[in-house]
C-alpha cells in the first residue's frame, strides 16, 4: 500500500491500482454524506482531481496519486458514502485505476513515511 | 480564546476548530449523530464564546428599541426578543437576542465574531441616552436543547415548569443570580443558562451527570449549524452581514414598520421600493450534491443569486440551502444551483424545512 502527501491510499494487483481516502482524512472530514464519483473511462493524471467527498461542513477533492484510466468506481458509495468513514482503507475505496505510468509509484510515501507526515 | 469548558471538551474526544477566534469543538461523536441526539433526546451546547452585554439606566427601554428592527418598547418583563441591529445605512450588524429584566434593565445576546464591533456601537450611540453599558464578556452560556431539554433541566431547577419559549427567569445559584431562558437556535425546544464561568462549568459537569438517563450527549458547532440550517434560521456572515439588510434576509420578519423609528429605518423604507432589494429562500435541490455557501444559483439559465448556507440535512436526508436572490421567487419554483462544473435542479420550498412532528 501506498500513500500521497494529499491522504489518499493505492493499493496495486498487476497493473491497477485501487484508491481510496485515508483513515486520517476520513476522521477530519466528518460524516461523509455524498460522493462524487469519476467517470469510468476517465484519464487522470497524478495528483488531478478525481473525485469529491461532501461531509456535513465541507467539500474535498481527492486527488489520483497516479496517473491513468478510471477502470471501475465503488457504486456502494452511491447509497452508502458513510463506508468512507466506517471502512475508508477497504470497503470505502473509491475507484479503481489502471496505470500508464508505473514508475509513478516511486514518488509515493510508504507506510511509515505516510504515518510520519501526519503526527 | 478558550472558554472554561475547553479542557473538558478535549477530554470528551472533541474535533477542536477555531470559531471567530475562539478554539470551539466543532463535534465529539460526528456532526449527523449529534444532530439526531438533539432531535430526539437531547443535547448541550457549550456557546460561552457568544457576548453578553448588560444595559442599564432610566433610557434602556428608549435606547435598545431605537438600536433594533424589532419591537422592544412595552414589552413585558422577563421576555426575549430576537432582534436585527442596523446600521445607518440599512446593512446588518448584527442579529441577536434582547432580554429584558424591567424596563430600566436588560441584556442582550450578540454574535462571538460581533463582540468587539457591537460593544463599540453600543457605546458610540448610547451618547443621547443616561444608560450604563457593562460587557459580561468573561461570563458562560451553556444550551440545554432537545425534547427531554426541559425535564432535564427541571431536576436541577424546578422553575423550569413555569418557563415559557421566549421568557426567562433569574435563579439563585451558588450565591449568584444566573437566568434561565426557554431559547434556542435548534427548533428543538430547551433552555439556555446564563451564568458566571465558574457557575457554567459546574452546570455543565452537573447536565451531563443528571442528563446521563436521559441520554444526553455534548454537541459541537457543526451540528448547532445543521440544526438551525433544517430550522431557516440565519447564521451571521452568511444570511446577514453589513451588505445585507435585514428585509432582504430570512429575519425581515423582525423589522416592524409600524414603530416611530429605529436605526436604518428610512434606508429598509427607500430599500422596499428599489428593484435592487434581493430576498432570501429556502432550496431542496433535486439532483444528486451539496449546495454550499458562494454557489451560482440560475433560474432558467439566468444567474439570479448565490447559496448562502447549505448543508445535507440529517432530518430529512434531502440537500437544503438558503439562498439570496433578486427579485422574487415562489415555492415551487425551479432553479439551478452551481456545484463545481455541474448544473443541479433544485425547488424553491417554505422555511423552515423542518417541522416537528411530536408523533413522528
Amino acid at each position: 500500500m501506498k500513500y500521497s502527501e494529499t491522504h489518499e491510499w493505492i493499493k496495486v494487483e498487476k497493473e491497477a491500482g485501487t484508491v481510496g481516502v485515508t483513515d486520517y482524512a476520513q476522521a477530519e472530514l466528518g460524516d461523509i454524506v455524498y460522493v462524487e464519483l469519476p467517470q469510468v473511462g476517465q484519464e487522470v493524471k497524478a495528483g488531478e482531481e478525481a473525485a469529491v467527498l461532501e461531509s456535513t461542513k465541507a467539500a474535498a477533492d481527492v486527488y489520483s496519486p497516479v496517473s491513468g484510466k478510471i477502470v471501475a468506481v465503488n457504486d456502494s458509495l452511491d447509497d452508502a458514502p458513510e463506508l468512507i468513514n466506517t471502512s475508508s482503507e477497504r470497503d470505502g475505496w473509491i475507484f479503481k485505476i489502471a496505470l500508464s505510468h508505473a514508475e509513478e509509484l516511486e514518488k509515493l510515501l510508504d507506510g511509515e513515511q505516510y504515518q510520519s507526515s501526519i503526527k | 480564546m478558550r472558554t472554561g469548558i475547553y479542557d473538558k471538551h478535549c477530554v470528551l474526544g472533541a474535533k477542536i476548530v477555531e470559531f471567530a477566534g475562539w478554539d470551539m469543538p466543532v463535534y465529539y461523536r460526528g456532526i449527523i449523530h449529534e444532530h439526531r441526539v438533539v432531535r430526539q433526546k437531547v443535547g448541550i451546547f457549550d456557546v460561552s464564546h457568544m457576548g453578553r452585554i448588560h444595559v442599564k439606566g432610566p433610557d434602556t427601554e428608549r435606547f435598545l428599541d431605537y438600536l433594533s428592527t424589532n419591537t422592544i418598547a412595552k414589552k413585558k418583563d422577563f421576555t426575549a426578543t430576537y432582534t436585527v441591529w442596523c446600521l445607518e445605512s440599512g446593512g446588518s450588524l448584527d442579529d441577536l437576542i434582547v432580554y429584558r429584566i424591567s424596563q430600566t434593565e436588560f441584556f442582550v445576546v450578540v454574535n462571538a465574531s460581533n463582540r468587539k464591533k457591537d460593544l463599540e456601537h453600543l457605546h458610540r450611540l448610547s451618547n443621547r441616552y443616561e444608560v450604563i453599558i457593562k460587557e459580561r464578556y468573561q461570563d458562560g452560556i451553556i444550551a440545554i436543547q432537545g425534547p427531554q431539554a426541559k425535564s432535564l433541566v427541571g431536576q436541577v431547577f424546578d422553575v423550569v415548569d413555569e418557563l415559557k419559549p421566549m421568557c426567562f427567569l433569574p435563579v439563585a445559584y451558588h450565591g449568584e443570580e444566573i437566568f434561565l431562558s426557554g431559547t434556542g437556535y435548534t427548533g428543538a425546544g430547551g433552555v439556555e443558562i446564563y451564568a458566571s464561568m465558574p457557575a457554567i462549568v459546574d452546570l455543565w459537569d452537573r447536565m451531563l451527570a443528571v442528563g446521563e438517563k436521559y441520554g444526553i450527549e455534548p454537541i459541537g458547532l457543526g451540528a448547532r449549524d445543521t440544526l438551525r440550517l433544517e430550522m431557516g434560521y440565519a447564521l451571521y456572515g452568511h444570511e446577514l452581514n453589513e451588505d445585507i439588510a435585514p428585509t432582504e434576509s430570512v429575519s425581515a420578519w423582525t423589522v416592524k414598520w409600524n414603530k416611530e423609528n429605529f436605526l436604518g429605518m428610512s434606508a429598509l423604507k427607500e430599500l422596499q421600493h428599489s428593484p435592487k432589494k434581493r430576498a432570501e429562500y429556502g432550496i431542496v435541490l433535486q439532483g444528486k450534491g451539496i449546495a454550499r455557501e458562494g454557489y451560482k444559483v440560475y433560474k432558467e439559465g439566468r444567474q439570479i443569486g448565490k447559496v448562502t448556507s447549505g448543508t445535507m440535512s440529517p432530518s430529512l436526508h434531502k440537500a437544503i440551502a438558503i439562498i439570496l436572490v433578486e427579485g422574487k421567487l415562489q415555492e415551487g419554483d425551479n432553479l439551478e444551483v452551481q456545484i463545481r462544473h455541474r448544473s443541479c435542479p433544485a425547488k424553491v420550498v417554505q422555511l423552515p424545512f423542518y417541522s416537528f412532528k411530536p408523533n413522528a
